[in-house]
């Protein structure tokens, strides 16, 4: 379970990148976080892994405070999927897959790649879940298809079983037949091992087809926050157009919130 | 929904952007004053003379002009440079110990007259006497004893870059700025760092042969420490610009610094550290017959020697070994960077 209590996050030059955030997101939801660039989607995101330090308030995992002192131990349990695949281009697949088991493995093994039979057996595994066939282990990160370098990001990211998932707009640089396969990919897998996903999305479909809640954000607030079948046209029209929404301001319980649009 | 136009400003708007020229009389300014400090340096380097002495060697060659310094020098020398000495000579009755039946390979004795300028010690004045002395002669020989001067200078080149690179790796490890784990490390890294790098392999050489003595030691230890320098700084500022994005996939699983770098940096250099280390690898090898003049191994001290004897078809042949061996190396190393990268 993530809840963020207060949340601020200012940047060095004074502007609010989130502000005042109340959330909390239960385990094994996935939670799809829209809203339009620069809305704070992946500072949100940054901020469950401690990527980002809050300027105030605090996030709490499974009722612990992420902090300094925290962070290494709740991080093993907080994976990560990247816009950009973020894969060591030029090490091969295996390896990629290998190295989201690094924060258990001991350094000697690190450093001379002799990983423990399991760990192997499990990479091979994880990347059989992915759809990637064994003549890939071998193939650097780098001569693969933009899909098929998603697929080993999302094998690497569920290597050391994570209670949480952080998919920062995993499907934006993917067609839309790849980008289905590859969220229920990710949402099979979260499924599976009762994983809860944080998604950050820029295609409202998909965020409708595979969210079990939908979180909007604009200008470093949450303007929305409720299941996929509120999350109407007219919730879209507003999100990006820069319309105003109308918050009850006297019952802003963040969990239940419901909006009403003004004139769009 | 409705689609807002670009906004476009009404004509006869005045504008109230301007761009400037790309440069200015400042710039000018700017230009003469270097022009000027260029020419004093100039002429305190000897510049201005340069040129004409060029221009005479032109000008002979040329038919222009009728005498050149340069090509005087230059000719004398090539002429004694030619053709570069292959066979080696030694007279055998400074080899007490030759068995004339079982002479070395390819080697034979022959006769030779040998005019030699001796003082008469009744006229007291110079004569010439001519005698004949017996010398062993092998036919390649000095093509052998360059070869094997070579390779212990290639030899000196690869421990030295051998020891350079396990001395960068540490350095440069401390010497990212992104990596080192304190301020001072990294401070301090950044300082031996160019404290190597400024010391010049000859100097370095210099002091070392006293403290080693005469021999290859003393060149491996100076190319080392001054190529440490050297990639100490380069692998350090390769680690500071690798890409982030896969540092950032690490970093966000907790997966520490020194297994972020071997998963995440390290795979991601390896050509340029490829490149760097094959070009040390050439450097050193033209350094190593640099170190030798000061005693420390190698082909130089043989360079060297026969240089202050004025043995130049010796000097000849030890160039163009030092030329060949330099290409093939340049042609290896170009084979191992197009299979690393």
């Amino acid at each position: 379970m993530i809840r963020f209590e207060e949340f601020d996050k200012a940047w060095p030059d004074g502007t609010l990148a989130l502000g005042n955030i109340n959330l909390e997101i239960p385990r094994g939801q996935f939670c799809v976080v829209l809203g339009p660039s620069g809305a704070g989607k992946s500072t949100l995101l940054r901020a469950v892994n401690g990527l980002i330090k809050p300027t105030r308030g605090r996030v709490m995992i499974n009722g612990a405070e992420l902090n300094i002192s925290s962070q290494r131990l709740l991080r093993q349990q907080v994976a990560m999927i990247h816009q950009h695949f973020n894969l060591t281009t030029r090490m091969s697949v295996a390896n990629n897959v290998l190295a989201g088991l690094l924060p258990v493995v001991s350094t000697a093994r690190a450093l001379s790649g002799w990983f423990r039979p399991e760990h192997r057996a499990k990479a091979c595994r994880m990347l059989e879940e992915v759809g990637l066939a064994p003549e890939h282990l071998k193939r650097r990160a780098g001569d693969l298809s933009g899909g098929q370098q998603q697929r080993v990001g999302v094998a690497r990211a569920f290597m050391l079983n994570p209670q949480i998932v952080l998919a920062d707009e995993p499907v934006a640089s993917l067609d839309p037949k790849i980008s289905r396969d590859i969220l229920s990919l990710i949402r099979d897998a979260a499924r599976e091992h009762h994983t809860t996903v944080v998604c950050s999305l820029h295609q409202t479909d998909l965020a409708r087809e595979f969210g079990d809640r939908i979180v909007g954000l604009r200008d470093g607030a949450i303007v929305f926050d409720g299941a996929p079948a509120e999350f109407t046209d007219a919730c879209i029209h507003s999100l990006y157009s820069g319309a105003q929404w109308e918050t009850p301001s006297e019952h802003s319980d963040a969990a239940s919130t419901h909006l009403t649009l003004a004139h769009a | 929904m409705t689609n807002k136009p670009i906004p476009v400003p009404a004509p006869g708007t005045p504008l109230s952007w301007h761009l400037p020229h790309p440069y200015s009389t400042r710039h000018l300014l700017v230009v003469i004053v270097l022009l000027a400090l260029l020419l004093l340096t100039g002429h305190r380097t000897e510049m201005d003379r340069m040129v004409i002495m060029t221009t005479q060697a032109v000008g002979q060659l040329l038919g222009l002009s009728s005498d050149s310094q340069v090509v005087r020098g230059l000719s004398r020398v090539g002429q004694s440079m030619w053709p570069p000495a292959i066979t080696e000579m030694e007279e055998v009755n400074r080899l007490p110990e030759l068995d004339r039946d079982r002479l070395p390979m390819f080697s034979y004795v022959e006769k030779r007259q040998q005019t030699e300028q001796r003082m008469n010690l009744e006229t007291l004045q110079l004569e010439a006497q001519t005698e004949t002395i017996e010398v062993l002669v092998k036919p390649v020989g000095y093509l052998w004893t360059v070869f094997v001067k070579m390779l212990e200078t290639l030899e000196i080149a690869i421990w030295g870059t051998l020891l350079a690179v396990l001395l960068s790796a540490p350095l440069a490890y401390l010497a990212a700025s992104n990596y080192s784990p304190r301020r001072w490390t990294y401070t301090l890294a950044r300082g031996t760092v160019s404290f190597l790098r400024s010391m010049p392999e000859l100097i370095v050489a210099l002091f070392l042969v006293l403290a080693y003595g005469f021999g290859p030691i003393a060149g491996v230890l100076a190319l080392g420490l001054h190529a440490a320098g050297f990639l100490g700084k380069f692998y350090a500022e390769d680690i500071e610009n690798a890409d982030k994005k896969p540092q950032e996939a690490l970093e966000a699983i907790g997966a520490g610094k020194l297994k972020t770098l071997c998963y995440g940096v390290l795979p991601q250099v390896v050509p340029q550290y490829v490149a760097y280390t094959a070009y040390i690898l050439d450097r050193n090898l033209r350094m190593a017959t640099v170190v030798g003049l000061v005693g420390a191994g190698g082909i130089g001290q043989e360079l060297k020697g026969r240089f202050d004897m004025f043995q130049y078809d010796h000097v000849a042949t030890i160039l163009i070994a030092i030329f060949l061996f330099v290409f093939a190396l340049d042609q290896l190393s170009a084979r191992i960077r197009a299979k690393l990268i």
